[in-house]
């Protein structure tokens, strides 16, 4: 049969839930409001940070310098965030996301480092409102409050970890594990209830390095097939 | 006691707002701003219970969370709250609580007839009298449960929701009184970040109870509403009331919870918020400003309704304008309660006080008394109380001026009120539950915290032994002021001032001599809730318990919802009198969280309902909820159960499940397994030890399974692991065991070999696994992928292949589950939706039919593949499962367990192993878990050989199997046991444990 036949469409963690349908223009009623960015490409990048090689190589791919801990740093290629000593997380768009993983994977070449495809397994959920730091506070132990433009952290939300990005003072980006989305959404849910939570339609991208990367889901790049 | 309102200036009562509420049956009203203790006592109720062993009428005591006796039934249905101090109930219109105890009716209660006979009632009477015989244990404990009297939980579901707030803070100031509220202002002014939390509905503490204190020339509720105010202009500064702080923990984390709700009328009550919520506060530093709570003395019958402490009576008279008597008596050692007395006196009831001290007070308070009306008795104390149902008369009793003990008579007063106050009792328990013991303060007779608190806790006020207001404020701001001045935050400015008044000393009693011995008296309470007796604790000490720890769990001192906050001192004084030490030496109790009772609801707060648990989708879940699965949990994922047709129950569906995977085709969601990526120049050498087969031969574009297994040699976990690339490997997991297995990697990695060059990142997620199998699967995949050529020589078993099915890059590993022809397509999890349509589409010519865990458990066990955690149980050795080919003992390099594996233990013939069973009947389906006799005689002891760990129906085969392990079972071929599961024994021949295909040849195929 031939592939020219298949159609694929790929599916957000949250799709099921129909986030999109109840999406309304937040209010300044809305305490906090939330909606998920759909479909980004996510690569985890493994590698010394302490090895020069290394951090020139993602460097030269990314145009994106390691992290500091407990940090990100943003460019054209996306958003790179400090997981570990050895551990970062590239956010990306579908668009780009083939073509860095075969340069990296090609940067890598002789390096102990690796690039793993992690953009099935993780979405982005971007929580925003007047109480979003309250929100925050119902659901994880962590100082959320402290919490600044540049930092992401790794946490614990109940009973999922989760990451929690600050872009700026406007909202701020949990990325979880698919398999916890919809429990991290109820807790969420939940937490917010207080507040007058909604469901609300992503903002422009603005400045926000993560919402600028959101796009139509594409068929991934046969390319993919490279990195293994 | 017959309390009825008066108008006080001080009352924070509105009495414009009328609030109507209903007691016992009976309406009654009071205003807003009462207590439902204020106003019951305002409405002359004084019954409100019977006591917890002898069934004695009890009324209320105190005033607030020391309240031992008023505990009430709030509510009807789901929202009923049981055993509620009524002492901490704010009023609301429409309000409806009970009474907890008494049977058959509170006025009437037959346990008080049982009660009368009290003295043959000693401390351990349950422990010592229901011992035999055994059997009747459970008669017993429903008939002590019913005599318990407490409340009743609610049965229906809770319809109110909880929530938990995490706080970061430089400071934290528990209590709302004058020396809190002075910390906070201190704190906040300084510009730290600053958290103060009270349990009562607004600050004050005992300012609200104190009409006549004044601070910086202000009446001293004015000086809270300012200082209020202040705290609220301050951004970097919040006020939490009605909230308790009920536990301190390691690294200063406070844990309080705050009522919104519950002083609401239930119409009022937002459904958009919760009832409680739970604050966990970690705070750079804490100040303890807990204050303290007056104690009684212990005397005869001193548990009638109609003693209280007081403290309490002059609460209810300033704060909620409520008279507690008419005519009352006050017993006290000390001059603060003559504030009482004057107050009292003042609004119009006959005072008496007995004063121990044969001095009296000091001259300003003596005078204040005299001049308010009240009388004063000194040199006497209160042998007993004497009434029925409530307060009539006591009988006074002469006390020599310095030894403890009763020189003469006294006369009989009529009262229908009894005061008394025994002293205060600092509210250390917050110091205490991280460790902190308090001290002895032998001049004001109480355990107290130390002022100088310890690194990361001031304790300031009452807390710390300040009982004057002007002492306990100049030390709050002392103890403030150095505090900031070491952090370089700036000078406190001047403290405020209040005037102490000279007080005589407090004389040393805490149970009042009444000429009697031990026992022989009136009953003389220290613990009313426990109803525990001065008689008892001596009782205790003479059956030689010795530690007040002891004591206390043997007569129930302090075990209470009150947790002993009246009796702790006056239990621990008459225990170090009857050991004959000192009270320092004896010490206290632990204290330990919770300070008050705190609801499950806001302990779980948001782990309830949806959020208790998370549950794992994949990305087919929708698909299957779609297609009518019935789901199971396995760890914390939703797979399907089974698929079940129309008319179909869980055997007909797998039944067909399984006959369409060994027949036709059949198609299950896989994506559960865990995935671990594992990279790195040393990778396979990481594999070669911590699986125990080998790995340095594997080449890319294979696959093989592996067995893992702990340091004792005991399998742990499997799966089979592909070799992407030389250096590059794919491994899989049990579906509950990724976690722990990518744990148990990055151990033996970071701890052990941290040489090694390796990483290992979890893609569990990524993956989405659509396992196609049965032997017409090669057909539906050839229909989805043109790149991977998958004839039987091309593409063999255990080979996997990089291709692109359904138009999407993906990894194709052609592995089997079930011993049919099968293959594993794996893609991003986006497309999961898409691939799984695209397979059911495929497949459609075929029958392709979706099967869930069930069938894969019976395809598995058909084939003897084992399941671990369910054939293996953390005991089984790869050997014992019958998989040394599993293992590879001439590997160079050791592996995790190896050494175990050598053990004489380990390789004894006996020990159980897996088998496989064959029922003589052939219908019969064993209980998984049954165990196995060697003889259908079943005695006790019986001669277990081991158990059933796996056992299905098989259609295929047209009978039932079951996986077993048995003690020497792999040479018991042939042999019959017998499996026993409630009280049917079932015979079963012991055979191989490949039922299906022993040859293996059909996933060759």
């Amino acid at each position: 049969m031939s592939d020219a036949l298949f159609q694929p469409y790929a599916r957000s963690p949250l799709d099921p839930l129909d986030l999109a349908g109840q999406a309304v223009r937040p209010s300044p009623e809305n305490g906090a409001w939330a909606n998920e960015v759909r479909l980004l490409a996510y690569l985890t990048l493994r590698g010394d940070s302490a090895d020069p090689a290394y951090a020139r190589a993602v460097r030269t791919v990314c145009g994106l310098s390691l992290p500091d801990a407990g940090r990100y740093v943003s460019g054209v290629a996306g958003v790179l965030l400090w997981r570990s000593p050895n551990e970062c997380l590239l956010l990306t768009s579908r668009r780009q996301a083939a073509s860095l993983r075969v340069a990296l994977v090609e940067a890598f070449a002789g390096l102990l480092a690796e690039v793993v495809d992690q953009s099935g397994g993780l979405t982005t959920v971007y929580l925003a409102g007047a109480e979003q730091v309250t929100v925050l506070r119902h659901m994880g132990g962590y100082d959320f409050g402290s919490l600044e433009p540049g930092q992401a952290i790794a946490t614990v939300f109940g009973k999922t970890a989760a990451v929690v990005m600050r872009a700026d003072a406007h909202g701020v980006h949990l990325i979880v594990r698919r398999s916890f989305a919809a429990y991290l959404w109820a807790l969420l849910a939940r937490s917010a209830r207080p507040y007058a939570f909604t469901v609300g339609r992503l903002p422009a991208a603005g400045t926000d390095p993560v919402l600028c990367l959101q796009e139509g889901a594409t068929v991934l790049d046969r390319q993919d097939r490279v990195a293994v | 006691m017959s309390g009825y309102r008066v108008s006080r200036p001080s009352q924070r009562i509105d009495r414009d707002q009328t609030v109507r509420f209903r007691f016992n049956g009976r309406d009654y009203s009071g205003f807003a701003g009462d207590t439902l203790a204020s106003a019951l006592i305002a409405n002359g109720v004084t019954l409100l219970g019977r006591s917890f062993k002898y069934g004695r009428p009890r009324g209320i005591v105190g005033a607030g969370p020391e309240e031992p006796n008023a505990l009430v039934q709030l509510e009807d249905g789901a929202r009923t709250v049981p055993d509620v101090k009524a002492t901490q109930i704010e009023l609301y219109p429409g309000l409806s609580a009970r009474s907890c105890s008494g049977w058959p009716s509170l006025a009437l209660d037959l346990k008080s007839l049982l009660g009368r006979c009290g003295r043959f009632m000693p401390p351990g009477f349950y422990y010592k009298t229901f011992m035999a015989p055994v059997r009747a244990w459970p008669v017993y404990e429903k008939i002590i449960r019913k005599a318990a009297g407490f409340g009743t939980a609610p049965t229906a579901n809770d319809p109110d929701f909880y929530d938990h707030l995490h706080h970061h803070v430089d400071v934290l100031v528990v209590g709302g009184g004058a020396c809190g509220l002075w910390a906070a202002l201190l704190a906040g002014r300084a510009g730290l970040k600053t958290l103060l939390v009270d349990d009562q509905n607004e600050a004050g503490g005992w300012l609200l109870s104190e009409a006549s204190a004044r601070i910086d020339g202000l009446a001293a509720i004015d000086w809270v509403a300012s200082r209020r105010a202040e705290l609220d202009a301050l951004p970097n500064v919040a006020v939490l009331t009605r909230t308790t702080a009920f536990a301190h923990h390691d690294l200063n984390l406070v844990q309080a919870v705050e009522r919104l709700q519950d002083h609401l009328p239930a119409e009022a009550r937002r459904a958009d918020q919760p009832r409680e919520r739970l604050h966990r506060i970690r705070a750079g530093h804490v100040i303890l400003a807990a204050g303290a709570i007056e104690r009684p003395l212990v005397f005869g019958n001193n548990d009638l309704p109609g003693v209280l402490t007081a403290a309490a009576a002059q609460t209810y008279l300033n704060r909620y304008g409520v008279v507690v008597g008419r005519t009352i008596l006050l017993l006290t050692h000390n001059d603060a309660a003559y504030d009482t007395a004057r107050d009292l006196a003042l609004a119009g009831s006959r005072v008496t006080v007995i004063d121990v001290r044969q001095r009296g007070a000091a001259p300003a308070r003596h005078a204040a008394v005299i001049a308010a009306g009240a009388t004063v008795l000194t040199g006497f104390g209160i042998a007993e109380v004497r009434g029925g149902n409530r307060v009539r008369a006591a009988r006074l009793v002469r006390l020599d001026p310095l030894s403890l003990k009763a020189t003469g008579k006294g006369p009989v007063l009529n009262a229908d009120c009894v005061l008394s106050s025994g002293g205060l009792t600092a509210t250390v328990h917050l110091y205490c539950h991280n460790g902190g013991r308090p001290l002895w303060d032998e001049e004001r007779l109480s355990f107290v915290a130390p002022a100088g608190g310890r690194d990361d806790m001031c304790c300031v006020g009452a807390v710390a032994g300040y009982w004057g207001l002007g002492e306990a404020l100049r030390q709050t701001h002392e103890t403030l002021g150095a505090w900031l001045a070491a952090r370089g935050l700036g000078a406190a400015g001047q403290a405020p001032q209040a005037d102490d008044i000279p007080a005589a000393p407090t004389r040393r009693v805490f149970r009042i001599p009444d000429g009697r011995r031990p026992g022989a008296g009136a009953k003389a309470f220290v613990d009313f809730q426990n109803d525990v007796t001065a008689a008892d604790i001596h009782i205790a000490v003479l059956e030689n318990y010795r530690s007040v720890e002891h004591v206390k769990r043997y007569t129930a001192l302090g075990f209470g919802t009150d947790q002993g906050k009246l009796s702790n001192i006056n239990g621990f004084a008459i225990a170090a009198e009857a050991l004959g030490k000192p009270i320092a030496s004896v010490g206290t109790t632990t204290y330990r969280p919770a300070y008050t009772p705190v609801s499950f609801g806001a302990l779980a707060g948001p782990h309830a309902r949806e959020t208790f648990d998370p549950e794992r989708h994949t990305a087919m879940h929708a698909r299957h909820v779609a297609a009518g699965a019935a789901f199971e949990r396995v760890g914390q994922w939703m797979r399907p159960h089974y698929f079940p047709r129309p008319g179909e129950d869980l055997h007909a569906a797998v039944a067909r499940e399984c006959l369409a995977a060994r027949q036709g085709v059949a198609v299950m969601d896989a994506t559960t397994l865990g995935k671990i990526d594992v990279k790195g120049p040393d990778a396979r050498e990481f594999l070669n030890r911590v699986y125990s087969n080998a790995w340095s031969k594997l080449e890319p574009g294979k696959c093989r399974y592996g067995l893992m297994l702990d340091e004792n040699g005991m399998v742990m976990d499997d799966g089979v692991t592909a070799c992407l690339a030389d250096d590059h490997f794919h491994m899989t997991t049990t579906t509950g065991g990724a976690a722990r297995v990518l744990s148990w990697l990055e151990r033996w990695h970071q701890t052990e070999w941290p040489d090694l060059k390796v990483f290992f990142t979890s893609t569990t997620d990524h993956w989405c696994t659509t396992a196609v199998v049965g032997p017409k699967s090669r057909d539906v995949l050839m229909r989805l992928c043109s790149d991977i050529d998958f004839a039987m020589d091309a593409f063999k078993f255990m080979d996997w292949r990089d291709g692109t099915v359904a138009g999407l890059p993906a990894r194709v590993f052609r592995i089997s589950f079930s011993g049919e022809v099968a293959y594993e397509i794996n893609v991003e999890a986006s497309y999961g939706d898409y691939v799984w349509q695209s397979v059911l589409a495929a497949g459609k010519d075929f029958g392709i039919t979706p099967y869930g865990t069930e069938s894969m458990h019976v395809l598995r066990a058909e084939k003897g593949f084992i399941i671990v955690g369910q054939d293996s149980d953390g005991s089984m050795t790869p050997f014992d499962l019958g998989m040394a080919w599993a293992v590879g003992m001439k590997k160079p390099f050791s592996f995790l367990g190896r050494r175990s594996l050598t053990r004489s233990d380990t390789v004894r013939d006996d020990r159980k192993q897996l088998v496989g069973l064959l029922t003589d009947d052939p219908a019969a389906v064993l209980t998984e878990g049954a165990q196995l006799l060697s003889s259908p005689q079943v005695t006790i002891p019986a001669d277990m050989r081991g158990h059933v760990t796996s056992s299905y129906f098989s259609a295929y085969l047209g009978r039932s199997i079951a996986l077993a392990v048995v003690k020497g079972g792999a040479a018991s071929g042939g042999e019959t046991v017998y499996a026993w599961s409630g009280g049917q024994v079932t015979a079963a021949r012991i055979v191989s444990s490949v039922f299906v295909d022993p040859q293996g040849e059909r996933q060759h195929v």
